[in-house]
């Protein structure tokens, strides 16, 4: 098949026209607009583009290669799921117009073939992400603004990187070298950096994603970060140690801070950085095998993290609740929710016979057979593996923690009911994947850029399936269960109120705009006061002489005092000028 | 048939005497007069932007008498452009004018001359020509901002009479001095006798330094701006429209002609601290005029101070002798003329509809007023420089001049000032979408009732009365200048083409 359009085309029609439509045949639009394209870009032959012309410079607006191809095929098949599920939970055509405005411009920027068309669109999904908070109105609105001015940072940063870039190169092309060496590096990896959520720069995730409607969030933990773990392959297809590292903290951080998050939308933020920090890690080790692992884990992460939003947003729809302290015992009431979440956390938290296991058993593998022992390697286990494999542990404690508390403890007063049939649909065939591709590892390997099971293409040839790997994951799963046991007293102590970093440079960005404005304001105001003082000095002197223009103006009440220091500025300037110039 | 340039400059002059002269026989026959006089205008602006951008550069010298002595009138691609934009602007303002006012036959008579007095200004090719219309210009804008209503227009008319003369005579001297170092007015003989006596000797620094400062009062660089937040507040709404869009506007274009034509890049190169200078009060202007917007609780105000910022950048662009930043500088003359004239215009609509005239009163605008807070949105977001709109090329091609010449500073000040302009308007947008109207609007018209019996009430900032009716044709406009502050960003590029020539022979 030929290409005709840009993938992300059909995809912000549907988002125009859906305000226009009624609920039923937009959302019909939408899921449609998005399914399409799937097999659009399956079957577009790979290294097609569609050259076109922006702001003069040539780009591409659509560039087909696996990985690309890969992240569209992902982007479409959960978008259009998505579409579903907020058809189902009462969300309005408006958000979902935002939404796939904002799904529309995530494919322009992972099928952009050059930086500038990549830059573009980037930049949109900031602000159509930042309106599909703010639609909801409330509380979403402040969270929304910092998230706005973090990510318009970020994106500065990065269009800083590739203006540097564009000087040294002089084209915005992907030359398969990423972005060149030196400080517009350190730029693009700080400003990706933003949107992959490094430990630091991350808080805009636990703060954003859990307050927007229910059927928002499922849309913003899937493209956001994950257009910014393609970015970042983009800009670093060579790896870079200091990044796989980053990905190996993240892991453990965001794992650690979920484990003592209540709110539930909120654990799951923090499990995002902490998953993407896996697939970060696998684009810093940079290797075939590491990359793979990166997208693989791209891929199935989608999966079950939409899954994971979905079904907490199915418990927050039918009990308004957003705390796992309020909730309990929901096991029997909503038998289909708790299975679909059941298969969501031991996917992601890497059981055997679930994708998650298969992708992340990929990077870890390469952190083991293709990266640096490192500083603290323990016998035979490498440090990044061991930071990979704490993190595995802190994913097994909180996904039991969350199980634990909504569907296993107590008992719920009254009755609740199940899913509705449209979210019913879209968790069970997420769900029904989350399994096929753990236990058809071979499906999940055929549409990665890198063949991992064959060792001309990886230097070291992955099986999901051996002894090792299936008793790592169990282990992993033995000291989660137990640490739960555990801990669960002293948890349920601090649970929730654990400060993260956001706590210093929420007050730090605050005070700090405020003592810039108020110290230009100071500032002129104090050269005003000064200006007043030297012309009153002036016209006492001049006065005093006995020239008479003054006391003329004098007379002019209230407006000469402007008129006159206004005056005596530029004639300031014009000294200044005149003692540059000469 | 160059014959046009002059008939250019005078129809407006001729319709504001006819517009002078038919108010004695009937009154309020101002407006059709204008109308008539600047279709034509806009015609001829329109056949010489064709003739200048696509043939050659078109000249005409005054009187017959040849170029060094005679006064010479110059179109090429640079002033056909501002001529353009002055023409059509001015006709669309008449569109908001005729049921906003003023109506009286003086001022539509003040508004031709001042029309008159900016083509002028683009036109000419003589440096005494061009101080003659900077006056005129000068004066017919004192005159508009007095024409609003109460003491407060009044006395910043007074203020503008003022700083404005000031810098008009600060031009004038400069221009002796210049005169006095080569012995002719003509810009390009200038140029050549300038550089014959010599870039670097004292007579000619002074001149350049007499002449930019002047320059920059017209301009309204911080902190030479002082006259321009309270004129562009005070006055009637679409003369603030009118004169935000085109006064600062044609003077940067002079300021531009006078570096680049004038004193050429040469002596820039010569006198690199001249170049550090323009640069340093660039950036400050950028800095400070962004820092003083946001401090602003009224709007107009807000968007005055606004304009003090985006001058810096077309200073900062002069500053960098870059063909890209050059190109910015102009596309982002157009843009912001049209942007903030149409920002203007925006405030003035919300301001007859509803009376809100401070930023607190724009909560909850969009449900008051969809189409007017939505044209406000857009134009608002276009001057941030989100793409694709014009606002973005502009600053787009000033920052990548800045990152050619390596001005890695000014680089950060650019990027900076695109935050900072967020940081101002974004307060605006989220007030005008994402809050709620405020309580019940009796409240409103008892406070209103409170506010005509007690005039204390009316500097507490409580929202004034709707003082007026709002068109279609008001709507309209205001939504064509939003539709084109975008579209025009997709035209930048096909433009760019055609002004390149008169780009290129500008900074050679």
């Amino acid at each position: 098949m030929e290409p005709i359009v840009p993938p992300f085309v059909p995809v912000l029609l549907a988002a125009l026209l859906l305000p226009f439509l009624g609920r039923r045949v937009g959302h019909a639009l939408g899921v449609l607009a998005t399914a399409a394209v799937v097999p659009y870009v399956w079957l577009v032959p790979e290294g097609a583009h569609i050259p076109a012309e922006l702001f003069g410079f040539r780009v591409v607006l659509f560039n087909l290669d696996a990985f690309s191809q890969l992240m569209g095929l992902i982007f479409g098949f959960i978008g259009a799921v998505a579409v579903l599920y907020s058809y189902a939970s009462e969300a309005d055509n408006l958000q979902t117009a935002f939404a796939l405005s904002y799904v529309g411009t995530s494919l322009g920027a992972v099928f952009g073939g050059d930086w500038l068309s990549l830059l573009f669109f980037w930049e949109l999904m900031a602000v159509t992400s930042t309106l599909l908070v703010w639609h909801y109105g409330g509380r979403a609105i402040r969270a929304g603004y910092r998230y706005a001015l973090l990510h318009g940072i970020g994106g500065t940063l990065l269009m800083g990187a590739i203006v540097w870039h564009y000087v040294a190169v002089g084209s915005f092309a992907f030359t398969g070298d990423g972005i060149v060496g030196g400080f517009p590096q350190v730029l693009a990896a700080i400003g990706i950096g933003v949107n992959v959520g490094f430990v630091g720069l991350h808080t805009w995730l636990p703060d954003t994603y859990p307050r927007p409607h229910i059927a928002a969030s499922v849309f913003l933990c899937v493209y956001t970060t994950k257009t910014g773990v393609y970015g970042m392959y983009r800009a670093f297809p060579d790896g870079e140690i200091a990044i796989a590292y980053m990905g190996g903290a993240m892991a453990v951080f965001g794992a650690t801070y979920a484990l003592f998050q209540n709110d539930m939308r909120r654990l799951l933020s923090y499990h995002i950085q902490s998953q993407v920090g896996y697939m970060v890690a696998g684009v810093g080790i940079g290797t075939a095998l590491g990359q793979a692992g990166a997208m693989a884990h791209v891929f199935n992460h989608i999966l079950y993290k939409g899954l994971l939003f979905m079904t907490a947003g199915v418990v927050i729809y039918r009990t308004g609740q957003e705390s796992l302290k309020k909730l309990g015992g929901l096991g029997r009431e909503m038998p289909v929710t708790a299975a679909a979440f059941t298969v969501a956390a031991l996917s992601i938290a890497g059981f055997p016979l679930f994708n998650g296991f298969v992708s992340k058993g990929i990077i870890i593998s390469a952190s083991h057979y293709t990266f640096e022992a490192g500083p603290l390697a323990v016998g035979d286990y490498h440090t990044l593996e061991l930071l990979l494999l704490i993190g595995g542990v802190g994913t097994f404690l909180s996904f039991i923690k969350f199980g634990y508390y909504a569907f296993l403890h107590g008992e719920y007063d009254g009755s609740v009911e199940d899913a509705n049939r449209g979210q019913t649909v879209g968790m069970v065939i997420v769900a029904a994947l989350c399994v096929f591709y753990g236990i058809f590892d071979g499906a999940l390997f055929a549409i990665l850029p890198f063949d991992v099971t064959s060792d001309a293409v990886v230097s070291h040839v992955y099986v999901t399936y051996t002894v090792a790997h299936v008793v790592e994951g169990l282990t992993l799963a033995a000291i989660g269960l137990v640490g739960f046991v555990l801990i669960k007293k002293p948890l349920s102590r601090y649970g929730g109120a654990v400060p993260d970093i956001d706590a210093i440079y929420n007050p730090a960005a605050f005070y700090g705009t405020r003592s810039v404005v108020v110290g230009v304001t100071e500032l002129y105001a104090a050269v005003d006061r000064l200006a007043v003082r030297l012309a009153d000095g002036t016209g006492r002197a001049v006065r005093t002489v006995g020239s008479g223009t003054f006391d003329v103006a004098g007379r002019q009440v209230a407006v000469h005092v402007d008129i006159r220091n206004s005056v005596l500025v530029i004639v300031v300037a014009l000294v200044v000028a005149l003692a540059v110039v000469l | 048939m160059s014959d046009l340039v002059p008939i250019a400059v005078a129809v407006p002059i001729f319709a504001s005497v006819v517009a002078l002269l038919a108010g004695l026989v009937r009154r309020k026959t101002g407006w059709h007069v204008a109308v008539a006089g600047s279709v034509v205008h806009v015609g001829i602006a329109l056949e010489l932007a064709r003739r200048a951008l696509f043939d050659e550069t078109v000249r005409y010298v005054v009187g017959g008498f040849t170029s060094p002595y005679g006064i010479e009138l110059v179109v090429d691609g640079l002033s056909a452009t501002i001529l353009v934009l002055v023409a059509v602007v001015s006709l669309g303002v008449l569109g908001y004018a005729r049921v906003a006012g003023p109506r009286s036959n003086a001022f539509y008579a003040a508004y031709l001359l001042l029309t008159a007095g900016l083509t002028g200004l683009s036109v000419t090719g003589d440096l005494f020509n061009m101080y003659v219309f900077l006056e005129i210009t000068g004066l017919a804008a004192y005159v508009l901002v007095a024409t609003g209503e109460g003491g407060r227009s009044a006395v910043a008319a007074l203020r503008y009479l003022f700083i404005g003369t000031v810098g008009a005579s600060l031009f004038l001297l400069g221009l002796g001095y210049a005169y006095i170092a080569t012995g002719t007015l003509n810009m390009v003989h200038l140029s050549e006798l300038l550089a014959e006596v010599g870039h670097t000797t004292t007579l000619v620094q002074t001149a350049f330094a007499f002449i930019v400062v002047g320059l920059f009062i017209k301009v309204a660089i911080f902190p030479l701006h002082t006259w321009q937040p309270e004129a562009y507040a005070s006055s009637p709404d679409s003369v603030s429209a009118l004169i935000s869009a085109l006064v600062s506007t044609v003077s940067a274009y002079a300021f531009v002609r006078v570096v680049y034509t004038v004193f050429t890049a040469d002596f820039l190169a010569a006198n690199p601290l001249a170049r550090d200078f323009l640069l340093v009060a660039a950036a400050v202007s950028i800095v400070a005029g962004s820092a003083l917007a946001v401090a602003q609780s009224e709007v107009k105000r807000m968007l005055a101070y606004s304009s003090v910022a985006q001058f810096g950048l077309i200073v900062a662009a002069v500053s960098l002798v870059s063909e890209t930043a050059m190109v910015g500088a102009v596309v982002h003359l157009v843009g912001h003329g049209l942007m903030k004239g149409g920002l203007f215009l925006a405030a003035g609509i919300v301001a007859t509809a509803t009376g809100a005239r401070t930023v607190a009163d724009y909560d909850g605008l969009a449900d008051r007023m969809p189409v007017g807070a939505g044209a406000f949105g857009v134009l608002a977001l276009a001057m941030v420089g989100v793409p694709p709109a014009v606002g973005f090329v502009g600053k787009w091609y000033i920052a990548l001049g800045a990152v050619e010449s390596e001005a890695w500073g000014l680089t950060v000040v650019i990027v900076a000032s695109t935050l900072l302009t967020l940081a101002y308007f974004a307060r605006l947008v989220e007030r005008m979408f994402f809050r709620e109207a405020p309580e019940v609007v009796a409240d409103g018209a008892d406070a209103t009732a409170e506010g005509t019996v007690t005039p204390a009430a009316a500097d507490g900032g409580d929202e004034s009365p709707p003082t007026g009716r709002v068109t279609l044709g008001m709507y309209a406009l205001v939504v064509t200048a939003a539709i084109l502050s975008v579209a025009l960003g997709a035209g930048v590029v096909g433009y760019e083409q055609l002004i390149e020539s008169t780009v290129t022979s500008l900074l050679s």
